[in-house]
């Protein structure tokens, strides 16, 4: 019998206790905080030197003051990463592929990127709905067009992870079907399937990582844009 | 430790008197970050290894522990006798879930072993380079201030050498005083002599002067003297003499 499929993506219930928070807080408790050793292990040595990696190429574009933003930056990168590792892992929960997260996540720190802008460099954020260059007759379209796109790109953001990370996981749950149903037909073809398989696994791996890491990189120009 | 209390203790007392409004920024303003250590504990001291696994995951104490009762094989039927339970009553059920489990389980496995020997020695030289790099930082100090001392002691060394130094300043300014009186000795001596040369000069002079003109004088009395008379006899007598020599000249030829 073929289940739901989508039976994964729903919120995991214990009891009628809903678990969400406990999905989302779960990869948190594998990050260890540094030590107050002067020579750490080699976990944290290697994730002291990711995040500084992470943090000079996020934020070097940016101007001094909007360093204070390293902080949340990291962190929301470190949480999808994690997020999006432990969730490929067999009977877990994908908290990063409800929308409800992305959006929670997306919308807010795309408001608050467009709001700093329009506060303190009000000319400056409204004259980014005209590229430069632009030829005189397609003013009027080029800015309704490029309202248009400002306004989506919470949406964009938001559906992006979760569009990614849904059909990723999705991917991998036929191909397994198929891997479990197929022997009884026609086994040389499982090992075809089984090797794609494989493969779709080191993608969604991949997939994880950069969805992550475009996710803060977007917040970042737009932060870059804006400040 | 025991200000931080203090303060703690204080601030719902001075909050209290605030409008709830600023209560909670005073709150903010008013909390100290950083100021020490997070905790004052000491600290457990890091272990060379991590603790001994077998298979990646099972930690060794394990198998340690069931070693007396079951021997060697035994932890390992354990497993198998817990895996077919689980399968056979239905309790882990076999899906879907199972086999992209593999998958992924697998990747990971891979994955560490191909890469985990690299990985760890990029770590391990991470740290070393940490080291060296505060070893150097260390290193440098202590140089820096064995210079410090050395120069200090050279320093010390030069001050019993003062007497010397100022003996020969000493020496040095005599000299030039001398040569200077010497100087002024000579162009006093100079400036006499030619005030003297001066006034032999000007007596020379005199005297020359008044032998031209004693020499003058008397020729001219001498030729105002000379009568015609006696300037004929003269001429007679040149003219007889001339003669008398042509006579003896033509007489020798």
């Amino acid at each position: 019998m073929i289940p739901n499929l989508f039976e994964i993506f729903a919120t995991p219930y214990l009891l009628k206790v809903p678990l969400m928070w406990l999905a989302v807080m779960a990869p948190a408790m594998i990050i260890f905080s540094p030590s107050q050793h002067l020579v750490t292990g080699r976990y944290i040595l290697l994730k002291k030197w990711t995040m500084k990696q992470f943090i000079k190429q996020i934020m070097s574009p940016l101007p001094t003051h909007g360093y204070k933003w390293a902080a949340l930056f990291t962190a929301l990168m470190i949480t999808l990463t994690s997020i999006n590792m432990i969730s490929l892992l067999p009977h877990t929960f994908t908290p990063t592929a409800q929308l409800a997260l992305t959006m929670a996540l997306a919308f807010p720190l795309w408001l608050a990127t467009v709001v700093i802008g329009l506060l303190k460099k009000t000319t400056r954020s409204l004259a980014h709905f005209l590229p430069e260059g632009s030829p005189t007759p397609l003013i009027p379209a080029l800015v309704v067009v490029e309202t248009i796109s400002l306004l989506i790109r919470p949406m964009a953001l938001g559906v992006r992870l979760a569009a990614n990370l849904t059909a990723g996981h999705l991917l991998l749950q036929l191909m397994a079907l198929a891997v479990i149903h197929l022997p009884t037909p026609m086994w040389p073809a499982t090992v075809a399937v089984a090797t794609t398989l494989m493969l779709l696994t080191i993608l969604e791996v991949a997939v994880g990582l950069i969805q992550a890491y475009v996710f803060v990189l977007l917040l970042s120009l737009y932060l870059q844009e804006n400040i | 430790m025991l200000s931080r209390l203090c303060q703690r203790a204080l601030a719902p007392l001075a909050l209290r008197s605030l409008a709830p409004s600023l209560s909670a920024g005073t709150l903010q303003v008013s909390r100290q970050f950083h100021t020490g250590q997070q905790c004052l504990a000491p600290i457990t001291p890091l272990p060379e290894m991590g603790g001994k696994v077998r298979h990646g995951v099972i930690p060794e104490e394990f198998f340690e522990f069931l070693y007396p009762k079951t021997g060697v094989t035994g932890p390992y039927m354990f497993g198998t006798g817990l895996l077919l339970y689980l399968v056979s009553k239905e309790i882990y059920i076999i899906t879907h879930e199972l086999v992209s489990g593999i998958a992924i389980v697998s990747l990971i496995i891979y994955v560490v072993k191909k890469y985990g020997p690299t990985v760890a020695a990029f770590a391990d030289k991470l740290n070393e380079d940490y080291f060296a790099h505060a070893l150097a930082c260390k290193n440098s100090a202590i140089s820096s201030l064995e210079e410090a001392i050395e120069s200090e002691k050279k320093e010390q060394s030069r001050v019993e050498g003062r007497k010397y130094l100022f003996e020969a300043k000493r020496n040095n300014v005599a000299m030039v005083l001398e040569t200077n009186y010497r100087e002024r000795l000579l162009t006093v001596y100079n400036e006499v002599k030619k005030r003297l040369d001066y006034q032999v000069a000007l007596h020379h002079l005199k005297r020359r002067k008044e032998q031209d003109h004693m020499i003058n004088w008397i020729e001219k009395s001498v030729l105002q003297s000379i009568t015609p008379q006696q300037e004929k006899e003269s001429i007679a007598k040149c003219i007889s003499n001339l003669k008398v020599l042509s006579k003896n000249t033509q007489a020798a030829v």
